[in-house]
């Protein structure tokens, strides 16, 4: 194949042949320990003249999931400032919404950045565990919110607690 | 008359590079050449004479080109912003060569690469396949179920017209696209700026009635939702158009969806 000279070389074979391509999307960049399924030669699938055909439609991940996503992040500006304005000492009703919603914001926030960065296209399972370990830690963490609001004196309460601990062992000093 | 006025002009032009001293500018270019896929890309420098050539990249390009290297490979066309076709990373940028002045700074060396995270074809030439075909599955052309009897266009109002005004421009040379990190992560699946720029240029069209079926086809995680407003499309587009602004509007159309 390689002693014909250049010329009479066509630079498109077929799609097959595209192992001759250069990259500058290195496989470098997928995550050392997790396996990878194998991926389409240059990301095409299927001829050159198709087009792409996107995914099934999906409410739910698709537009929904956007609207839940914003209410999310809208809702925490009442709630984060609430506390930063009064100062300490908020109902626990707010405590408790606070918590919960931070905690879905970032539930959301850590599942975008696993779609981006651990796609099901690439690691197939692996992004699958990687949403459960999310799910268990959220799990956890409804736990922890639990045990805050009723045991102790609520998220607020912990973190104004620890800056007054701070200022306490700086005076000690 | 003319001829002598053109005469003395080449002369003086002739002249005036022969006295003035050589402004030799270096251009470091990324190299790959599929036929020894072996040998890695490497970075390949070259001095041009600043006098002796064009105000933009490109003329740079075609100077080393004809003068010193035949084997440099690029794509290009209009030479003028119009075609897209030779997009490439200049200085860090994505960007159109024949409308990226070179800077007069010689001590400093421009850096050209092709496209970011592409799969090359060979040197500045990225394959775009990929590309092409998103913009295909986005149907970009009218949907109608009846066009007017007379054969003749299908009228609009002015405000109509004024919708698609910073979309149609899109000469789709897939600068913002391939600066977009998510279209680097995903771009087996997130369709990128610039398709999702025109599928809202198809959408907005008050002649287009497939809306609906339109906002069907965004309906998933992929399609547009991998946008994460990172807004490098809109800052490196070299037509100054705005994809950011146009996915948000689609992801608004989607939200009452």
């Amino acid at each position: 194949m390689f002693t014909r000279p250049a010329l009479l070389r066509p630079v498109f074979r077929s799609t097959t042949n595209r192992a001759l391509f250069h990259t500058t999307k290195s496989n470098n960049l997928t995550i050392p320990f997790l396996s990878t399924l194998p991926q389409a030669p240059g990301g095409v699938k299927g001829d050159v003249n198709e087009a792409f055909v996107p995914p099934p439609v999906d409410k739910v991940h698709g537009s929904y999931h956007w609207d839940f996503e914003r209410v999310l992040a809208v809702s925490l500006i009442p709630l984060v400032s609430l506390p930063l304005a009064s100062g300490a000492g908020i109902p626990v009703i707010a405590d408790t919404l606070l918590s919960s919603v931070l905690l879905a914001h970032c539930y959301v926030g850590f599942q975008s950045c696993i779609i981006d960065y651990i796609p099901k296209r690439v690691y197939g399972k692996n992004h699958n565990y990687a949403m459960y370990l999310l799910t268990l830690g959220s799990l956890f963490s409804i736990a922890g919110i639990y045990h805050l609001e009723t045991k102790e004196n609520g998220l607020i309460g912990v973190l104004t607690s620890c800056w007054k601990e701070e200022s306490k062992t700086e005076e000690k000093k | 008359m003319l001829k002598s006025v053109i005469s003395k002009r080449t002369l003086a032009t002739a002249a005036a590079t022969a006295t003035k001293p050589p402004k030799m500018k270096s251009f470091k270019i990324y190299r790959w050449n599929p036929d020894t896929p072996a040998v890695k890309p490497k970075m390949q420098e070259f001095q041009v004479d600043l006098n002796d050539c064009g105000p933009m990249v490109l003329d740079a390009l075609l100077k080393i080109k004809n003068e010193q290297d035949h084997t440099l490979t690029f794509r290009r066309s209009c030479r003028e912003g119009i075609c897209g076709s030779c997009a490439m990373n200049i200085g860090g940028r994505n960007t159109l060569a024949c409308l990226c002045k070179i800077d007069k700074n010689v001590n400093k060396t421009v850096k050209i690469y092709p496209l970011p995270h592409m799969h090359i074809v060979k040197d500045l030439v990225p394959d775009l396949t990929q590309f092409y075909k998103q913009y295909k599955s986005i149907h970009p052309y009218l949907h109608r179920a009846k066009f007017p009897a007379d054969g003749k266009e299908i009228l609009q109002s002015v405000e109509d017209r004024k919708k698609l005004d910073g979309l149609y421009e899109c000469i789709l040379c897939a600068c913002c696209s391939t600066s977009c990190p998510s279209y680097w992560w995903n771009s087996e699946e997130y369709l990128g700026p610039a398709v999702l720029m025109q599928a809202y240029r198809w959408m907005v069209d008050t002649r287009d009635e497939a809306f609906a079926s339109r906002k069907e086809e965004l309906q998933n995680s992929m399609s547009v939702y991998r946008c994460h407003t990172i807004l490098n499309c809109t800052r490196t587009c070299p037509k100054g158009l705005n994809p950011g602004k146009a996915i948000a509007e689609i992801k608004k159309f989607l939200a009452v969806d």
